[in-house]
């Protein structure tokens, strides 16, 4: 994006780097351990999910949009990936498979909204209770275990890269090329104009309805991702997985500094926003903070950095 | 009566008033000029209590008089009606003239009394309205009654009125000055800011002109003339408003309409020729459809239509279709239509030709600097490259809208309303940068409320009544007669 | 030359991958310290059965000097993976888990296995990894205490109808088991149908079963929740007894509905879990499989 660089604008996109300097600050006085090697390493494979979701729901937001649907079509892939390995199916080719369950059930969500004319939280609200419900269908209720021992597959939920683990890997790797569609892309750009002004991007000739429905399309994508590499870590597809996810993932984006009236943000904020809310997770579990605490400290956590988020504009 | 002296103020380090004289006598419709950013609307908020000053003084009736918000200065008797008009659009008509001020019985609205106290008024005003209808159905004209009827029931000795007639059509315009003259009548003064010269030699009875946060003319209405008063606004000799052109038409025809429709407003049977290098006007009243004639045919609006290109004939469905066929469209609202507020300069001004500023899918900055550069020399932007649009004046803004269009490369341009609520110097770059694209085989569909505008720059001008084209005037028939006559749906003598 | 640099890209690729984790991070699993840590995971603390299965821990603990840090997996697999990656973070000396899921945990047992630190299970198993002790209610006595109570109130060749539980189900095998070592002797059993652990199923069933058998005497039900749905449908006259011992069940005793329940102890579970680490503590062995006894609670 081409834009100055203002005082203000300045303090907005350091406010989220400084709230989570301050955060590690904050925790590694109480336990020295956190920043151990050892425990940098089990955090990154920790945000790595929500991360992948929250760099697809950014793209969402930035729309205007919402996607509540994330933690259900992780579990639906996840679901299908189990079962089509347990079918016999090569895991490589089952993965492939599982992504593209991800792709079209985005698409959906993206149809419903644009040529359905739903509110997007409607809408991902009702796809939300439907793919959660598919999963339970083919599941059948139960866990789905015996996914085999295809190298790749254990690699992607458990593995390590060079000593860092496979699903940060992967993570990093996305960051960085949703990095550039959204900043170096005539589709990042026109991400951004949607959100904007939606009216002005149609009458510019920009086709939005295309667009949102690949948007919604790739926040389907990478929720598939994500509950792959939960597959892989689990050693099975669990129907209730990522149940709650979308709210972590929503966190991410808003404590990152984008606006949910969609045009403003930045995918570095949400990365800085998985990383607040995955030192929140761990350094409050090092620190020994009681679960229910945690929770409170959480929601807290996201009520600060809106307000001054707000006092700043 | 109002004296304002030496009235400085300035936001931070920008100083908007450098010492304002200003004297409003009683019962006297004193008009208020200047260009965008001349600190009319400064002045105006320092006497309603919005702003304080930070040097000079407010005497009234011979003693000074401080207001430090807005509800002091409402007591004092003194109502701003801006722009915007506050008007709650879900709430009815007589809800909204008593928000925040309802009278009450035990706690409980008092309907009755404040339906007495309502029709009261608009008795006063000389003026039919429905309370119980939503205001939000009501057109702009009816709500902006319910505003000066709100500043009347409490007791409004000053009325400050802020571009009034915007978006009033003619007919509501001569209402509305009915009603300030029956004000002035009883007693109550009124502030009129408006950039339309007619208006302001028809209703007022004396002018201050403000530049550059100072005054610089002030002098009673039929004392003055339209070129005294431009200078003073300006600064220096106008020269002829609009540029020379030749009217000639070109043989070539660029775009050919036929049977135009649009399903959702009643316009209908729309035929036209334009040529390549025309500049062809479109004139009606308020509601005739030429918006919609436009929208229909860009592809916003759903509606049948044969269109040909360059004689070729074309389909266009959406607005994407009309810019792959060489269309470009200046929309009415530039805020909410035009411009992405958000957005840097550079980036509005690449949106609708992003395909031709990247490669690959990913965007050529390097190309898109260049050409943002460019476009702010030329049409003498003060602004950088970097900023956000938001924050620009009107004219820049519009002058931005008109430069993202120009990077499309069009063929044939649409113009809705190009200069509504721009001042007088940036109309004037406007007009020759128009003026400029035809020379350079560019052809023009513009909108125009504002008669000069139409007949100034016009080789031809259809005229459109009641969504139906009553004629197309060539260049020897364009007069304000003619227009008039087809607008209002007479037969011209042949 | 092309081809030489995907083969050497191919090599790195397949060089830099491994599913162990790299030497230079560990930074040595157990605690060094004298003071015994136990990380505990939990399924939920959403529900009273292993609020009190913590409660049990946390006080046997602190009796022995033994440090706790409790984390909550809010009944999310993958939530419970990370809570106890976190706790091996703390340098802990003890594992013990409750399973969120069987499956799901097999990589965190093997992760503690790989860090030598031993792995408690509570009520549920893991499919793979290496586990110190699997501690569990002892079903099948507790299946034989239910058949026993009826055969103590009705006297020996009782009309009795059997809810069984998820087919295949461990708590349903193990039951099952149970109540039939009493019952083939001292008991006629006159059907035995599944109600798959759900109340409103165990309505249905039971209003079937009497409507083909009105003599039916006693029902016994696998779970709580189905005998509830039992005694909903069932005469005053019939005996109902229930399994688990949650709130409800006590409850409606209490108020003279249901008749008896074999009630789990999960305090006695978490204190069991405790002395276990105390065994291994002094080297002494452990049960690969401890069963915690149930207790009866009727309307005495």
């Amino acid at each position: 994006m081409n834009s100055k660089l203002t005082l203000n604008t300045m303090i907005d996109r350091f406010l989220p780097i400084v709230g989570l300097t301050l955060l590690v600050v904050v925790i590694t006085i109480m336990n020295q351990q956190f920043l151990s090697p050892d425990n940098l390493l089990n955090l990154l494979r920790q945000v790595s999910i929500n991360g992948l979701i929250a760099f697809g729901m950014t793209f969402v937001i930035l729309t205007g949009g919402i996607d509540l649907s994330v933690g259900s079509i992780l579990a639906f892939s996840s679901a299908m990936t189990a079962l089509i390995i347990t079918s016999g199916v090569d895991p490589i080719f089952a993965m492939l498979l599982g992504s593209v369950v991800g792709l079209v059930a985005g698409a959906v969500n993206g149809l419903l909204v644009t040529a359905g004319g739903m509110a997007p939280f409607i809408a991902t609200l009702a796809t939300m209770t439907i793919y959660r419900g598919a999963t339970l269908v083919v599941t059948d209720g139960n866990p789905i275990t015996g996914l085999g021992d295809s190298l790749l597959f254990q690699l992607f939920g458990k593995g390590y890269f060079f000593g860092i683990p496979v699903p940060a890997v992967t993570m990093l790797i996305t960051f960085v090329i949703l990095y550039i569609i959204l900043n170096k892309t005539v589709f990042g750009r026109e991400t951004y104009a949607i959100g904007g002004n939606e009216t002005a991007a149609a009458l510019s000739g920009i086709k939005v309805n295309r667009r949102k429905i690949m948007i919604y399309a790739l926040s389907g994508l990478m929720s598939a991702i994500a509950g792959i590499i939960l597959a892989s870590r689990l050693d099975s597809a669990q129907p209730t997985a990522g149940e709650t996810y979308e709210l972590d993932a929503i966190a991410a984006v808003v404590l990152g500094g984008t606006s949910l009236m969609g045009g403003k943000g930045r995918i570095v904020g949400t990365l800085i926003g998985v990383l607040i809310i995955g030192v929140l997770n761990n350094g409050l579990n090092l620190v020994g903070v009681s679960s229910f605490y945690q929770q409170i400290i959480k929601g807290l956590v996201i009520v600060v950095a809106v307000l001054i988020d707000r006092k700043n504009k | 009566m109002i004296e304002m002296k030496d009235v400085h103020k300035a936001f931070g380090a920008n100083k908007v008033l450098l010492g304002v004289d200003f004297e409003l006598k009683d019962a006297t419709v004193h008009a208020l000029m200047g260009e965008n950013g001349a600190g009319k609307s400064t002045l105006m908020k320092i006497l309603s209590g919005v702003h304080t000053y930070d040097q000079g003084s407010i005497i009234r009736d011979g003693t000074e008089v401080k207001y430090s918000n807005l509800k002091d200065a409402e007591k004092a008797g003194i109502v701003f009606i801006h722009q915007e008009l506050n008007i709650w659009p879900e709430l009815t008509v007589l809800e909204n003239l008593f928000i925040g001020n309802e009278h009450t019985k035990f706690g409980l609205l008092d309907n009755k009394l404040m339906r007495r106290k309502a029709e009261a008024v608009f008795e006063r005003l000389k003026f039919n309205i429905n309370l119980n209808r939503r205001a939000g159905d009501c057109s702009v004209g009816q709500q902006q009654m319910i505003e000066i009827a709100k500043a009347l029931m409490m007791d409004t000795k000053v009325l400050i009125m802020d571009e009034p007639t915007a978006a009033l059509t003619d007919r509501e315009i001569d209402v509305l000055f009915d009603i300030i003259r029956s004000l002035k009548e009883s007693g109550v003064s009124i502030v009129y800011i408006s950039h339309r010269m007619e208006e302001i030699s028809k209703i007022s009875d004396e002018i201050t002109v403000l530049r550059d946060g100072r005054s610089v003319l002030y002098s009673r209405t039929e004392e003055t003339n339209y070129n005294e008063i431009v200078r003073a606004m300006v600064g220096r000799d106008l020269d002829d408003q609009f540029p020379e052109r030749s009217h000639d038409l070109s043989d070539d025809v660029v775009l050919t309409v036929r049977q135009l429709e649009n399903k959702a407003h009643p316009v209908r049977d729309i035929n036209f020729d334009l040529h390549r290098g025309e500049i062809l006007g479109f004139a009606g009243l308020m509601g005739a459809g030429r918006t919609e004639v436009m929208r229909t045919l860009f592809g916003v609006d759903p509606g049948a239509k044969e269109i040909e290109v360059e004689g070729k004939r074309v389909k266009i469905d959406k607005p994407s279709d009309a810019i792959g066929h060489g269309f470009g469209f200046i929309t009415e609202n530039r805020k909410s239509e035009g411009l992405i507020l958000d957005f840097s300069l550079v980036d509005n001004m690449t949106m609708p030709s992003m395909q031709s500023f990247s490669k690959g899918g990913f965007m050529k900055q390097k190309d898109e600097d260049d050409f943002s550069d460019l476009m702010i020399k030329r049409m003498n932007i003060k602004s950088e490259k970097q900023s956000i649009v938001g924050a620009l004046s009107g004219g820049n803004q519009q002058k931005v809208v008109i430069g993202k269009w120009i990077g499309s490369q069009p063929k044939i341009l649409i113009l809705d309303e190009p200069t509504r609520g721009i001042d007088v110097g940036a109309k004037r770059e406007i007009y020759h940068l128009i003026n400029e694209l035809t020379e350079r085989g560019v052809s023009i569909l513009l909108i125009s409320s504002e008669m000069p505008e139409v007949i100034g720059l016009s080789d031809q001008v259809a005229v459109m009544q009641e969504g139906r084209l009553r004629g197309i005037l060539d260049k020897s028939r364009i007069n304000q007669e003619n227009i008039m006559t087809l607008a209002t749906g007479g037969q011209l003598d042949e | 030359m092309k081809r030489i640099l995907v083969l050497l890209s191919l090599f790195v690729f397949t060089a830099g991958c491994s599913l162990e984790p790299p030497a230079w991070s560990q930074s040595g699993g157990a605690g060094d310290d004298d003071n015994v840590v136990i990380g505990v995971s939990i399924s939920t603390l959403n529900n009273p059965f292993f609020v009190t299965l913590k409660d049990g821990i946390e006080a046997t603990a602190e009796e022995k000097g033994y440090e706790v840090k409790v984390v909550d997996a809010q009944d999310d697999s993958a939530k419970q993976v990370n809570d106890i990656a976190d706790l091996m973070q703390q340098g802990i000396d003890y594992l013990v888990v409750n399973p969120t899921d069987s499956a799901a945990i097999s990589s965190s047992v093997e992760s503690a296995n790989g860090s030598d630190i031993p792995v408690i299970t509570l009520d549920r198993s893991v499919e793979s990894g290496e586990v110190a002790a699997f501690i569990a209610s002892d079903n099948v006595a507790g299946g034989e205490m239910g058949a026993a109570f009826i055969v103590d109130q009705l006297g020996e060749g009782a009309k009795v109808a059997e809810l069984e539980g998820v087919p295949g189900a461990s708590a349903t095998r193990e039951r099952g088991e149970g109540f039939t070592n009493v019952a083939k002797e001292s008991l006629d059993v006159v059907t035995s149908q599944t109600a798959n652990f759900n109340r409103s199923e165990g309505l249905n069933v039971t209003q079937n079963i009497l409507q083909a058998n009105p003599d039916i005497e006693a029902i016994f039900s696998h779970n709580d929740e189905m005998a509830l749905g039992a005694v909903e449908a069932a005469p005053d006259d019939v005996l109902v007894v229930g399994f688990d011992g949650s709130e409800d069940a006590l409850n409606s005793i209490e108020n003279g509905a249901l008749d008896a329940t074999v009630a789990q102890q999960p305090d006695l579970m978490g204190e069991t879990a405790i002395d276990a680490v105390e065994k291994l503590e002094n080297g002494e062995d452990v049960e690969d499989e401890i069963k915690v006894e149930l207790m009866l609670e009727t309307q005495e």
